[in-house]
């Protein structure tokens, strides 16, 4: 399919027949919910997917898009105009957002904020676009092993990400790998784990389970909060909110700000694991760092809001990458996407992009037009975000629930209701182990293709577990570098030693 | 504490499921004569292998970094336990496994006013006419929506009359 026709179809896919209503709808959903303070990116997907259970891949996958985009700019309001971030990757737009807010500067401060992102957005859709392709026919010369190898590199990544917890990082991978192991085994077809239920044979749903860790845990969480969000408690004038657009000169004085951070988003975005969340953080740190005048950070300047704003929209982008191409998310919200594609029968990775080109295309204009059209229907939730910002937790919660529930029965009845429920207080337990929930799911989601890869792997090596491991080059590298990254605690020791000396 | 008592639990129960679960059915036979395939058990032994050692190094620096805490004993776990029980976010689970087990029975409309009432009142709504108005609204609106507009398949529910209604709005639209 040439670029041409890529093009053409995704344009159609976006706006043939009711799909442009379904965007917008899309759109309007991602904004409320991300700008809601306890509703996630992920819980937004998630919930999203009630809507999408009869509809077709594409429209299905163009749909949680625009929610997964819109959500991640939804958070920056809450961000600026109450100093609450909406999604923790909004968590440093309040450094610099708030205190504008406060000077009477929240116009320009959201203005700044839905721009950066728009253009972080658009930037990671090119690159998303751009990479994918060469990626996904270099994935299919790929050998079992070399996949093998790439899947175990998505959660070894996730030891690195939290070097302070990387014990309780590696026990919730394994706890999700282990997880992914009830059920028939991918080889044989022999049954594990089941302890003698049959509805377990099959393997663990995978939509209810991310529905419950990611809704209902939090809805759990939300009920033991007393305080609750109201336009009252703002120190900002929330009733009369004019978003004003950066004027070119505002513009010029931050574009290498949203360039640098658009392309490291969309970096860590492509890391499994990583995400919009750690992108906003290392971007504002990292423009601290470099910016002529870093004593204004968290004073309130445009190139905070710009560094946090353009990486974390870019890491959406970003996380579509090795969804796409290698079919590993990168991140809880491509988990929640990848597992609902699964179910309509797509198989995510490089095969989808020569077989079925249609969704990277899809993809990649809904990106687009989503990262334009959300920044007019955020000014205009902006604007009535204090009478939104007044439906009360005790009917949003309640709410967060039936469509938790909903979601659940539509795919797995009366089952996948209860292993809703189970995952949520399960997501209670986790929280107090102090336990990684985003290694879980990837453990979760990637577990059954790991062993898939590794057993056909072991096969074609004749028995040779190193052969299976290191038999080529690429998997050789990317081997060692999971092991390396896997070891980095007790490297990090021996590297320390020596230079205290 | 709790976080003590949870590893070690998960440790019983991973021991428990590599000695017990690990296989529950023959391999077949036609699998095993090549020995180059991948044995169906080996996969898990690993990972729950690898999860033990995890589970006990954790178990001990969960050990060593409380010594000396005198939270961490089992009379304050016990202690801080009761808060847990009274808290609202256990009547919050409560709640919603009574929705999964009403849910096949009474259909999903009665499920989401039960819900939508109960759940809102444990969050503090205190005006309990507009909640109880609300709620069945809210349900109507989400039956009709989803099973009506979305094609999506919700539980009638058993109850002659209550499946008969929840006829009646799929058909509205």
């Amino acid at each position: 399919m040439s670029f041409g026709q890529m093009f053409t179809y995704g344009m159609s896919a976006v706006f043939g027949g009711t799909q442009f209503f379904m965007v917008v709808l899309a759109i309007v959903l991602g904004t409320v919910f991300g700008a809601l303070p306890g509703v996630s990116a992920t819980m937004a997907v998630a919930l999203g997917l009630t809507f999408t259970y009869t509809m077709e891949p594409v429209p299905a996958i163009v749909f949680l898009v625009a929610i997964y985009c819109s959500s991640i700019t939804g958070g920056s309001i809450t961000a600026i105009l109450f100093k609450i971030p909406g999604v923790p990757s909004s968590a440093p737009t309040t450094f610099d957002g708030y205190p504008m807010a406060k000077r009477g500067e929240a116009g320009k401060a959201l203005g700044v904020a839905l721009f950066c992102s728009a253009v972080g957005g658009i930037i990671a859709a090119i690159i998303m676009f751009v990479m994918s392709t060469p990626l996904s026919k270099a994935a299919l010369a790929f050998s079992q092993g070399d996949l093998f190898a790439i899947t175990f590199l998505g959660l070894s990544i996730l030891t690195v990400l939290d070097m302070d917890h990387i014990l309780t990082t590696i026990i919730s991978g394994l706890l999700g790998l282990f997880l992914a192991c009830i059920g028939q085994d991918p080889m044989a077809g022999v049954s594990r784990l089941t302890f003698g239920n049959r509805e377990l044979l099959s393997g663990i749903e995978m939509i209810p389970v991310l529905i419950g860790l990611f809704a209902i845990t939090e809805v759990f969480k939300q009920t033991n909060t007393k305080k609750r969000l109201s336009a009252d408690d703002a120190e900002v004038d929330t009733k009369h909110v004019n978003t004003k657009m950066p004027s070119v000169k505002e513009f010029l004085s931050i574009k290498w700000v949203i360039l640098r951070c658009s392309l490291i988003g969309t970096v860590v975005g492509i890391l499994p694991g990583a995400g919009a969340t750690i992108a906003s953080f290392m971007c504002y740190t990292m423009e601290n760092k470099l910016s002529k005048y870093p004593e204004k950070f968290g004073t309130g300047i445009i190139d905070g809001i710009a560094a946090s704003e353009a990486a974390n929209n870019a890491a959406t982008g970003g996380a579509m990458v090795p969804l796409l191409t290698l079919g590993i998310p990168g991140g809880n919200a491509a988990a929640v996407m990848m597992s609902a594609l699964a179910l309509k029968g797509v198989q995510m990775g490089p095969l989808l992009l020569v077989n079925q080109p249609e969704y990277l295309s899809a993809t990649f204009i809904t990106m687009i037009i989503t990262n334009i059209l959300m920044v007019i229907v955020a000014m205009g939730i902006a604007k009535v975000f204090a009478q939104i910002l007044a439906i009360p937790y005790s009917y949003l919660g309640p709410i967060i629930v039936m469509l938790a529930l909903i979601g659940s029965y539509s795919e797995g009845g009366a089952v996948g209701v209860v292993v809703m429920v189970i995952a949520g207080v399960f997501g209670i337990v986790v929280k107090y182990m102090h336990l990684n929930s985003a290694a879980i799911v990837l453990g979760l989601v990637l577990g059954g293709m790991c062993e898939e890869h590794f057993a056909r792997a072991y096969l074609m090596a004749k028995g040779n577990v190193f052969k299976a491991l290191f038999g080529t080059p690429i998997g050789a590298v990317v081997m060692t570098a999971c092991i390396l990254m896997l070891l980095s605690p007790i490297l990090r020791k021996f590297i320390k030693k020596p230079a205290k000396k | 504490m709790f976080e003590l008592i949870a590893n070690v639990l998960l440790l019983v129960f991973m021991v428990f499921s590599m000695f017990t679960h690990v296989l529950e059915a023959k391999i077949p036979k036609t699998y095993m004569r090549n020995p180059s395939n991948l044995m169906p058990d080996v996969w898990p032994k690993v990972i729950i292998s690898l999860l033990c050692i995890c589970l006990v190094i954790n178990i001990f620096k969960i050990i060593k970094k409380n010594k000396g805490n005198p939270e961490f004993t089992l009379k304050a776990f016990c202690k801080n336990s009761v808060g847990f029980f009274k808290s609202k976010m256990l009547i919050g689970m409560i709640l919603v496994t009574i929705a999964t087990l009403i849910i096949e029975t009474v259909g999903f409309v009665v499920t989401a006013i039960f819900v939508l009432f109960s759940y809102g009142f444990l969050l503090g709504e205190k005006k309990l006419v507009r909640l109880a108005i609300a709620s069945v609204l809210i349900a109507l609106f989400l039956h009709i929506v989803f099973s009506g507009l979305l094609d999506v398949t919700l539980p009638r529910g058993t109850v002659p009359f209550l499946r008969n209604f929840a006829l009646f709005l799929e058909n509205l639209i």
